[in-house]
Parts: structure tokens; C-alpha cells; sequence
């Protein structure tokens, strides 16, 4: 016994040393530096308390940041997971050819978020005006990416193309957890499609949906890369009556503060990050598993 | 006799292993399109210099060389030359830089990266910029270049090449990019706002720059840039201005679907790649109502050597090569196709824009660009995004203006 714990831990021991190193560590550098005027070369480190953290709010840009990207993760878990059920609930029922549709639902997942990002604001800024302009359709004859109002939904739209397909692998998981015999048992009661899903199905993969919501929220939160190459924060917009980044996320807003060598202040909006971040993923994990059901 | 035979090979074995120990110089730069240039006369130095060996490391484009370089630093890997672009580089990286004012190089250029009467950095290259325009079509379309030299005359001839677009086969008069989208803000919010800061004065009148330090903007003079921008952005193509990459920018000037481009002379070999035959010049950025010739000249990058290096030696003599001899100058012009910053060097680069920067620098008053004075992310982060509104609706100039009047008033709590 004592030597089966033994072995556990020296097989922990590699990846949690690499943790503790990479994360656990930096982390509290983090906190620290967040504290202090270091602009990331200087050899004298002075400690200046919170008052990053309440510089930051009053910055027009940051907080337009925070609300868009708040905005984004709700429209994001609500549309990747919806449309990702839809997508698992289709490829599930007996349809030909749905091994097809599988991996092609699946497959944007497979392209990495730079090159994705580039393929679309290819699409919004060039296929769909020039389609626009021959089908004589305002709506599309300026790119979605340079108005304010729409670019979230655009960036959105795009995420929900990419990543609905993973949730869907998940989902597809469940589903085909859930025993037969109880789908069998309400249909012979008599039990009609869409009561059979919100009844029994859709309880019985309530832990599915716990990961997927976490996996989907904490991603929006942190998004970057597709941000960068697709809209690069722009167009600009009027916040507050402060000229601002349309669609600049968090993540953006912060890696650009640190790239004008304000590290200090960039640190200190990443630490908010990752409080407000623990703070929604907590209470949806919370609210979450109080609905998952023991099987 | 044996003991002293002993430590006596001992002390040859150290002393030689001291003469001919090698030294490497690192150098980490971040100008990608010279980077094949500059690795072979890297090697070529290695190679004529026994004992030095000269490495460089290339990181720029898109990518982020000042995080890139405080990494080094973290890591203990500290380059021995590493690469300033101003005011702000300088700022933060002082206790690194060496004092170069003893270089040989020094008397020979205008554009050395001075601070409290030392010279501290080794300018890469000069470049500058004026509207670049397509000499045929302007040709065509009966407007003199050499008339352009207010913004009324701007006005008159961008009405005149208006009017005949569809004639000429352009889409637009002016090919400029401003947008975010596009990561544009620099041509806008830097180079074209650099007009402002140091446009019809003298090159080393910062009086403008340093009024905006202290939170000021000269009100007749912006009012005056700002219509000249507006004028810019109310001839420019929509699409390119609101959404274009550098490569939609230059592309369109390239295929002559444009009349003017507002851009440097590193687009050269951009033109050269794009097969561009037609005959290419500099007009001024004459916004003022007083007329105005001179073009924008700069440094934009220094090298700095790493005073804290051991090989800070050599990698100053690296330098002084690379100014002083002709191999390091047939590196500069020939193979890296730059218009290099020492009085001595009489080579001439090839591309056409590089030539006529050449000539103006030859006839004499040009600009300062000064837009390096500023604090860091000033650009980007703060003009920006209030050249990108501008340029959705450029009728909105009062907006415009009191963005700015407002952004300038906030840098000196910024700092």
C-alpha cells in the first residue's frame, strides 16, 4: 500500500514540478510585478500598491474591453452550445453519411485560430462585399468587419463555425451514454421527440453540458489569436466619449498595454482577468452541477 | 626544472587558449527584409576577422521584437547589439546602451541616436517619405508635380485627376491606409501625424513636439493638418482606407489604380516585386498654406551595443566596419538596398523612391520626424483608434480635432 503511494507520487512528480514552474510560480511573480512600476528591463522595482488596479478602470478602453468581451462570451456559450447540441442531435439519428458530416463538423476545430482568422476577414472583406455588390444587397456591400455594431456578431459567428464542432464531439459522447432502454421505455409511453429530449435526455447529460459550458466560457474569455488576425480590434468606435478599439477583447487590450511597455499595468489587467474569469466559471460550474443527475 | 617546464606549458596553453578564444557577437535585429543581406555580411566579417564570429538573429514584421527582447534579458541571453526606434526604446533600455561617441562613424552622420550630448546609437539607415505619385499619371492627366507645394495646390489637383479617373482607369486619386482593422494606424497615426509634429519647419525644430509633451496643440497649425488629412482620406479609396492591409495599400499603386501612395521608401522592392515600370517621385506633404518642399528624412532604428557585454569591443568594431569600409557599405546600398546615414558613402541605391530621397537629402530642407519623442503606445493605442473614426466620416473634422486636442492633453500624465 505505502509503496503503490509512493509510485503515484514519483509519477506525479514530473508534471507537477513542470506546473508548479511554468504556472504556479509566474503566477505569483505576476501578482507581485502587478503591484510594482517594473516596465519589464528596469533593475530597480519599486512597490506602488493597488493603484494600477484602480487606474485601469478608469480607462475608457479597458472597459469597453471588459463589457465586449463579456458580450462575446455570452453570445459565444449560448450560440456554440446550442448549435453544437443541434449538430450532435443530427449526426446521432439515423441519417446517411453522418460518419461525413462527423468530421466535417469537426473539421474547422482542426484549423488553427490565425490561419482561420485570416481566411474569414477574407471572406467579410472581400467575397461577401463583392457578392453584395452583384446581388445589389446594402446589407453586405460594407464589410461587417468595419462597423462597430456588428463586429462581435462577426467574431462570433466565426467562433461558433470553429469550435460548435468540438462541443459536438462531446455532446455525440453523452448521448451515446444515455442507456437506450430509458428512450425506449418514454417513447412506449408515449412520450413525443422533443419531451424525450428535454426530458430525459437533455438531464441525463447534464455533466456534458457542465464541461462544455466551462470549456466554451473559458475560452471566449480568453480569446486571442482569432481576434488578432481577424479584426485586429478594429474598426474603431466611441466609448464613452473616448475614441476606442471596437473589437479589441481583453486578452488584446492587455498584451498591447504590455507592448508599450507598460508591463506593470498590463499585469495588473491580467490579474483582474483571472479573477473575474475563476469568479463566472466557479458560479457556472456551481449552478451547473446542481443539475447533473447520478446515473 | 620539470615543475617549471610544467606550469610554464600550463601558462602558454592558458594564454594561447586567451589569444585565440573566439568571440561571438550576437546581434538581434528586427528589419526582415535585409536579414539575407545582413547574414551574409555577417559571415563575410566572421570570415575576414579570425577570432570574431558575428551571429544575427532576426524578429520583426508583425512580431512583437521589444517583448521579444526583454525575454533575452530574462533568459540571460542579452544580445550584444540590439536595435532602438527612439525616444522610448532609449528610455527603457539606457542602463544597456554604450557610449559610442568615440566611434570613428560618428563625425561622418547627422542621424546618431544622441542623449545628454552622447552618442549612444548607430542609425541603420535613413528613410522618409513624401506622397509618392505615378509620374505617368500625372503626366496624363496634365497635373505638374513640381506644383504641388500647398494644400490648395493639392486640392486643385486632386479635383483635376478626380474628374478623369475613369479615363486614367483609377479607382481612387490617393492610395492611403488608416484603419486598425488593418493595422494601418502607423501610416496614419505616426508618419501622416508626423507632418504636424515637424512639417515646414526646420529638421531639428521640435518646438511643435515638445509643446504636445508638455499637453499642447498649436491650434492654427492642426486646424490646418487636419484639412490637409481630410482632403487625403476624401480621395482615397473607401475600402483600402476602412479595411486595406499594406499589401491591398501598395497593390493598388502598384496596378495604377491609384495616383499618389502615402508611404516610404521601403515599399522599393515591394514595387520591384510587383513588376512596376512606370516612373515614381516624391511630392511634399505640403498641408500648410505656405508652400512646402521638403520631404520626411529619418533614422528609424538604431543599433545600440550592449554595454553590460564582454564583447562590447567587437561588437563596436563590427559597427565602425560596417560604416567605414567599402564591403560594409556594399552591404548598406547594394545588398540590402538602403539609403545609408554616412556623408562618405557615395553608392546609390536602386529603387526609384530611395533615389529621390537620395537627392532631396543631397538638395537639403527636409523634415524631422519626431513622432519617436513620443511615449510608447501613443501611436497605436491612443491615435489610432482617433484617425480610424476620422477616416469613417471625414466631414466630422471639429470631432476630430477635439479627440486630439484631448489625446495630447493627456501625455504628459502619461509618462
Amino acid at each position: 500500500m505505502h509503496k503503490s503511494s509512493l509510485t503515484k507520487v514519483l509519477f506525479v512528480l514530473p508534471v507537477l514540478f513542470a506546473f508548479v514552474m511554468v504556472m504556479v510560480v509566474p503566477f505569483f511573480f505576476g501578482l507581485y510585478y502587478s503591484m510594482t512600476d517594473w516596465n519589464g528591463v528596469s533593475e530597480t522595482i519599486n512597490f506602488v500598491g493597488f493603484v494600477h488596479f484602480f487606474n485601469v478602470f478608469r480607462e475608457p478602453g479597458f472597459l469597453n474591453s471588459f463589457l465586449i468581451t463579456g458580450a462575446y462570451t455570452v453570445i459565444n456559450v449560448v450560440l456554440v452550445n446550442v448549435v453544437g447540441f443541434i449538430l450532435a442531435m443530427i449526426v446521432t439519428s439515423h441519417l446517411r453519411l453522418r460518419n461525413f458530416y462527423r468530421a466535417g463538423f469537426f473539421a474547422p476545430y482542426l484549423i488553427g485560430g490565425i490561419v482561420l482568422g485570416y481566411i474569414w476577414q477574407f471572406l467579410f472583406n472581400n467575397a461577401l462585399p463583392t457578392l453584395g455588390k452583384l446581388l445589389d444587397l446594402d446589407a453586405f456591400q460594407v464589410s461587417f468587419l468595419s462597423r462597430s455594431d456588428s463586429v462581435i456578431w462577426a467574431m462570433s459567428g466565426v467562433n461558433v463555425w470553429q469550435y460548435a464542432g468540438y462541443i459536438m464531439l462531446i455532446f455525440i459522447a453523452a448521448i451515446q451514454a444515455v442507456p437506450s432502454s430509458l428512450m425506449e421505455a418514454a417513447k412506449v409511453d408515449g412520450a413525443g421527440y422533443f419531451r424525450r429530449m428535454f426530458r430525459i435526455l437533455i438531464p441525463m447529460m447534464a455533466n456534458a453540458f457542465t464541461i462544455s459550458l466551462f470549456l466554451t466560457l473559458t475560452t471566449s474569455f480568453k480569446q486571442y489569436d482569432m481576434n488578432l488576425t481577424l479584426t485586429n480590434g478594429g474598426p474603431a468606435a466611441r466609448f464613452l466619449d473616448e475614441p476606442v478599439k471596437a473589437s479589441q477583447l481583453l486578452a488584446m487590450n492587455i498584451f498591447d498595454t504590455a507592448r508599450a511597455n507598460q508591463m506593470a499595468q498590463a499585469q495588473a489587467k491580467a490579474v483582474i482577468l483571472f479573477v473575474a474569469l475563476v469568479i463566472v466559471a466557479l458560479l457556472q460550474v456551481w449552478v451547473s452541477k446542481r443539475r447533473e443527475v447520478e446515473q | 626544472m620539470r615543475r617549471f617546464f610544467g606550469i610554464a606549458t600550463m601558462l602558454a596553453v592558458m594564454t594561447g587558449a586567451h589569444v585565440m578564444a573566439d568571440t561571438t557577437v550576437t546581434m538581434f535585429q528586427l528589419k526582415v527584409e535585409i536579414k539575407d543581406a545582413l547574414d551574409a555580411y555577417a559571415a563575410q566579417y566572421s570570415a575576414a576577422h579570425p577570432g570574431t564570429t558575428v551571429s544575427v538573429e532576426t524578429l520583426g514584421g508583425g512580431a512583437d521584437y521589444g517583448g521579444a527582447l526583454k525575454a533575452k534579458l530574462q533568459a540571460g541571453q542579452m544580445p550584444d547589439i540590439f536595435v532602438i526606434e527612439g525616444q522610448g526604446g532609449f528610455n527603457l533600455w539606457k542602463d544597456y546602451a554604450a557610449d559610442l561617441s568615440d566611434q570613428p562613424w560618428v563625425k561622418d552622420t547627422n542621424l546618431a541616436f544622441k542623449s545628454g550630448g552622447k552618442v549612444y546609437g548607430f542609425p541603420v539607415s535613413i528613410e522618409g517619405y513624401g506622397l509618392a505619385y505615378n509620374a505617368d499619371i500625372l503626366k496624363k492627366a496634365g497635373v505638374d508635380p513640381a506644383s504641388l507645394t500647398t494644400r490648395a495646390a493639392y486640392e486643385k489637383a486632386f479635383k483635376t485627376i478626380d474628374a478623369k479617373k475613369k479615363q486614367l482607369g483609377l479607382d481612387s486619386v490617393v492610395s492611403m491606409a488608416a484603419s486598425v482593422a488593418g493595422g494601418m494606424w502607423w501610416v496614419a497615426a505616426q508618419h501622416n501625424l508626423a507632418v504636424y509634429w515637424g512639417g515646414g519647419l526646420a529638421a531639428d525644430d521640435t518646438s511643435i513636439i515638445n509643446k504636445a509633451l508638455k499637453g499642447q496643440l498649436d491650434d492654427a497649425r492642426f486646424m490646418q493638418y487636419a484639412k490637409y488629412l481630410q482632403l487625403l482620406y476624401r480621395y482615397s479609396d473607401k475600402n483600402i482606407l476602412l479595411n486595406g492591409s499594406y499589401d491591398n495599400q501598395v497593390g493598388a499603386f502598384a496596378q495604377g489604380k491609384a495616383a499618389f501612395l502615402h508611404q516610404g521608401n521601403w515599399v522599393d522592392p515591394n514595387l520591384k516585386q510587383l513588376g512596376v515600370t512606370f516612373k515614381i517621385g516624391y511630392a511634399p506633404h505640403a498641408f500648410l498654406d505656405t508652400p512646402e518642399k521638403g520631404l520626411f528624412l529619418f533614422a528609424p532604428s538604431w543599433y545600440i551595443v550592449n554595454a553590460k557585454s564582454p564583447n562590447a569591443a567587437a561588437a563596436k568594431a563590427f559597427l565602425a566596419a560596417m560604416a567605414g569600409t567599402p564591403e560594409g557599405q556594399d552591404y548598406m546600398v547594394n545588398q540590402a538596398g538602403m539609403i545609408p546615414a554616412f556623408k562618405s558613402v557615395k553608392l546609390q541605391p536602386k529603387g526609384q523612391l530611395s533615389q529621390a530621397l537620395m537627392a532631396a537629402n543631397a538638395r537639403g530642407g527636409n523634415y524631422g520626424v519626431f513622432f519617436g519623442m513620443l511615449p510608447d503606445g501613443f501611436g497605436q493605442n491612443v491615435a489610432g483608434p482617433i484617425f480610424d473614426l476620422f477616416a469613417q466620416n471625414p466631414d466630422n473634422i471639429n470631432q476630430f480635432v477635439a479627440d486630439m486636442k484631448k489625446a495630447v492633453a493627456g501625455i504628459p500624465n502619461s509618462q
